[in-house]
């Protein structure tokens, strides 16, 4: 068998059984931000939906609400999702980050405890990695879970924790013990986050809405069995978190490949409708498509190795540094095409008891440009990623 | 669905490039690039272009029913990778990628005792056929083929001998790139297709040549960061390798997202041969391997500007493949036109 690039009946049974549902169910009208009270909880019932029809979590296990499916038909799921500009996942870092974790690392109990409220968006997650002295060098955090009889007392300050305004649950790593430093003594825990001795404080975003937070624990008791694997096997199960994050499934293809068409649909109609375009402009959509497709063709290509058992290692890193760019580029275009027009906001709403008002295609791009500015950022700083492919990857000396 | 080449195809490669390790280090290619006379370059490559053929290649994309291996681009595309990662200056891809496969089609279409009889020595390695596309009036190698294939538009694909056609050498920037003009004379082809199966002959040839020259920029893209690593490891200054310094190691894994995104690219166009995927896969390529060439000299300082170190046989081999089939620029507009006219979803099929 060499390489084959047709889809099989299988596939396209489930893109057709996807499409249909998607298409009657996905809500009409966008919802409106999830950074916002009612937009969050608005998408925690289209999350519920979406398990209603067994599409919340289609990778997960069958015993775990999902579909069993491979990496190619998620890729596929994915694409029909992005079609239809189904809305964002409010639960995205429970989906692809927790809720992997759990089953590769969590006993029986915790998995039937968190997993089945996970998938049906009772329990959303945030993640509670960062704080204001460790952030790309995490393995410099303070935050510390003490063991007191069968509780942990956790006390510290942790920071860019997104989703955590309006999330139920957080999972983080903690300092089990009092004294070492570094990697050692972290462990994996999670914690509820409305509960006494938590105090979450938003943080505006860029946008202006609280997309992320800080979070202060005060003598917060956690059962010790809210501890993901043994004590001090934090930072290896952190970093096992982390190549899920940064390697296929944070940002499928198809996103950017829906970016790229509506960036051509932009830039179709504003030929027809306005003054001439810069060239450089124009070229710079082609190479935004390109590198679209480019970035889908690699996520294929490793989907298909995955499956033939291999394994995920620096691909990650490559990947985190191509799609943050690609989706900044894409975003500063939209922008230049739209000319006098991006820096109008679109949006209403704000009156109490408003519905919030729907953003139009500038605000969309405009919203979309102030989050690609992040991408290089979470998830690993573009700059770390850089080092590990320098260091791990074509086995440069460390600086 | 299945985006990973197979074991036959892996252990081609494999064989090509062990062969290449042993026979085509910088020394060898050295050796070669400091001759001007044909009949000395032709002794400096003497013991290579032997092992070479003992590798069974010969006739690979030849359909099977006329006497080759029936294999696809596909099956050739990680040897041509291999062939640019060693800067190889022998034909093997313009031969068994392009004009083997283009002078079995003209059997085929036009069946002549001659041009079967040119297949046959073809075939059996006792004769080269290069080709041309038409409008292209320069061809590497041309000087050591017993046949050229040319055509003075698409319409038309003529098998020549070569001694009946009159050859200008012209020096290329790569020393290793054996140049000729083919100035146009009364020589009559001993084989003529027309209309449109010549067309059709030339649309594919050229496809294939696309491709097989992406593959072989990412080789040599993958070449020069390999060099690149190795020589910051070894040159210290300030007390230390110079690829410990975050600029260095940043340049280089640049690099390598380029060479690492525009892979598929390659392999998914040799697989689909779509137009669409071709030009892309061309400017993907050229421009992973431009980047390469870019930062391998400039982290070799000095020395990279210098015609003592390996590193500009591969990077000089680069921008010459870089403008071949039209160059990144024609292929760049191809990319852009399609994709504004919305011929999207038909690459997914």
């Amino acid at each position: 068998m060499t390489i084959d690039l047709q889809y099989t009946p299988k596939h396209h049974a489930l893109r057709t059984e996807a499409r249909a549902w998607l298409e009657a169910n996905v809500p009409r009208e966008p919802l409106p931000s999830y950074d916002t009270a009612q937009g969050f909880e608005a998408h925690r019932l289209w999350e519920a939906k979406l398990h209603s029809g067994r599409w919340s979590m289609v990778t997960w296990p069958q015993e775990y609400g999902g579909r069993g499916l491979d990496l190619i038909e998620w890729l596929i799921f994915e694409e029909e999702y992005y079609r239809v500009d189904a809305p964002a996942r409010v639960n995205q870092n429970g989906v692809f980050l927790f809720g992997p974790t759990l089953m590769e690392y969590g006993t029986a109990e915790q998995k039937s405890r968190f997993l089945p409220r996970l998938a049906s968006g009772a329990d959303i997650w945030a993640q509670v990695w960062s704080e204001p002295q460790a952030g790309s060098d995490l393995a410099a955090l303070r935050a510390t879970a003490i063991h007191d009889g069968d509780e942990y007392i956790i006390n510290g300050h942790k920071i860019w924790s997104t989703r955590a305004v309006y999330a139920d649950w957080g999972f983080g790593l903690f300092r089990t013990d009092g004294f070492s430093e570094r990697h050692r003594g972290l462990s994996y825990v999670v914690v509820p986050l409305r509960t006494p001795g938590v105090t979450i404080r938003g943080i505006p975003q860029l946008d202006g809405e609280s997309g992320f937070a800080e979070i202060f624990f005060k003598n917060v008791r956690v059962p010790v069995a809210n501890r993901i694997g043994d004590e001090g096997q934090g930072w290896s199960i952190a970093m096992a978190t982390a190549g899920f994050e940064r390697g296929l499934m944070l940002r499928s293809p198809a996103r950017f490949q829906r970016a790229a068409q509506r960036l051509i649909e932009l830039y179709r109609r504003a030929e027809q409708q306005t003054a001439p375009i810069d060239p450089g402009v124009a070229a710079t959509v082609t190479q935004c498509w390109m590198d679209a497709e480019a970035y889908a063709l690699s996520t294929y290509m490793t989907a298909s190795r995955l499956i033939a058992g291999g394994t995920i290692g620096a691909e990650a890193s490559l990947n985190k540094i191509f799609w943050s760019e690609l989706d900044l580029s894409m975003h500063r275009a939209a922008l230049a095409i739209l000319g006098a027009r991006a820096e109008l906001r679109g949006r209403g709403g704000g009156e109490s008891g408003a519905p919030a008002k729907i953003p139009d295609e500038a605000t969309r791009w405009m919203d979309g440009f102030l989050f690609s500015l992040a991408g290089p950022i979470y998830a690993g700083a573009n700059e770390i990623q850089r080092n590990i492919i320098a260091e791990r990857v074509l086995g440069m000396p460390k600086g | 669905m299945d985006f990973t080449f197979d074991e036959d195809q892996r252990l081609a490669a494999q064989s090509l490039r062990e062969l290449l390790n042993d026979h085509c280090q910088g020394s060898d290619l050295r050796r070669a690039a400091d001759v001007r006379d044909l009949p000395s370059f032709e002794a400096a490559c003497a013991t290579r272009r032997a092992r070479l053929a003992e590798l069974g290649l010969t006739g690979a994309l030849v359909p099977a029913e006329q006497g080759g291996l029936g294999l696809g681009v596909v099956d050739f595309v990680l040897l041509a990778e291999e062939a640019g990662r060693a800067a190889l200056p022998e034909p093997l891809v313009d031969v068994e990628g392009v004009a083997h496969p283009l002078l079995a089609a003209l059997v085929l279409a036009a069946p002549s005792a001659r041009a079967e009889s040119g297949l046959q020595e073809t075939l059996a390695g006792s004769a080269l056929v290069l080709s041309t596309a038409p409008g292209t009036a320069v061809l590497a190698n041309a000087a050591f083929a017993q046949y050229l294939l040319l055509g003075h538009s698409d319409d038309e694909l003529a098998l020549y001998l070569a001694s009946d056609i009159s050859l200008t050498h012209r020096d290329s920037i790569d020393p290793l790139r054996r140049l000729s003009e083919i100035v146009p004379s009364g020589a009559k082809p001993i084989a003529k297709v027309t209309g449109a199966a010549a067309a059709s002959a030339w649309q594919a040839a050229r496809a294939r040549s696309t491709v097989l020259n992406a593959a072989q920029l990412l080789g040599l893209g993958a070449r020069m960061l390999e060099i690149t690593v190795a020589y910051s490891l070894e040159r210290k200054q300030f007390g230390k390798a110079i690829g410990s310094n975050q600029a260095v190691k940043h340049s280089l894994a640049d690099v390598m997202v380029k060479l690492e995104f525009a892979r598929p690219v390659v392999y998914a166009a040799a697989a689909t041969f779509a137009p669409m995927r071709v030009a892309h896969a061309a400017v993907a390529a050229a421009d992973a391997a431009d980047r390469a060439a870019r930062a391998a000299i400039q982290v070799h300082g000095a020395m990279g500007y210098s015609w003592e170190v390996d590193l500009q046989f591969y990077a000089k081999r680069a921008w010459a493949l870089a403008g071949l089939n039209g160059g990144r620029s024609a292929q760049f507009s191809a990319v852009h036109q399609s994709a504004l006219r919305g011929e999207l979803e038909a690459q997914w099929a």
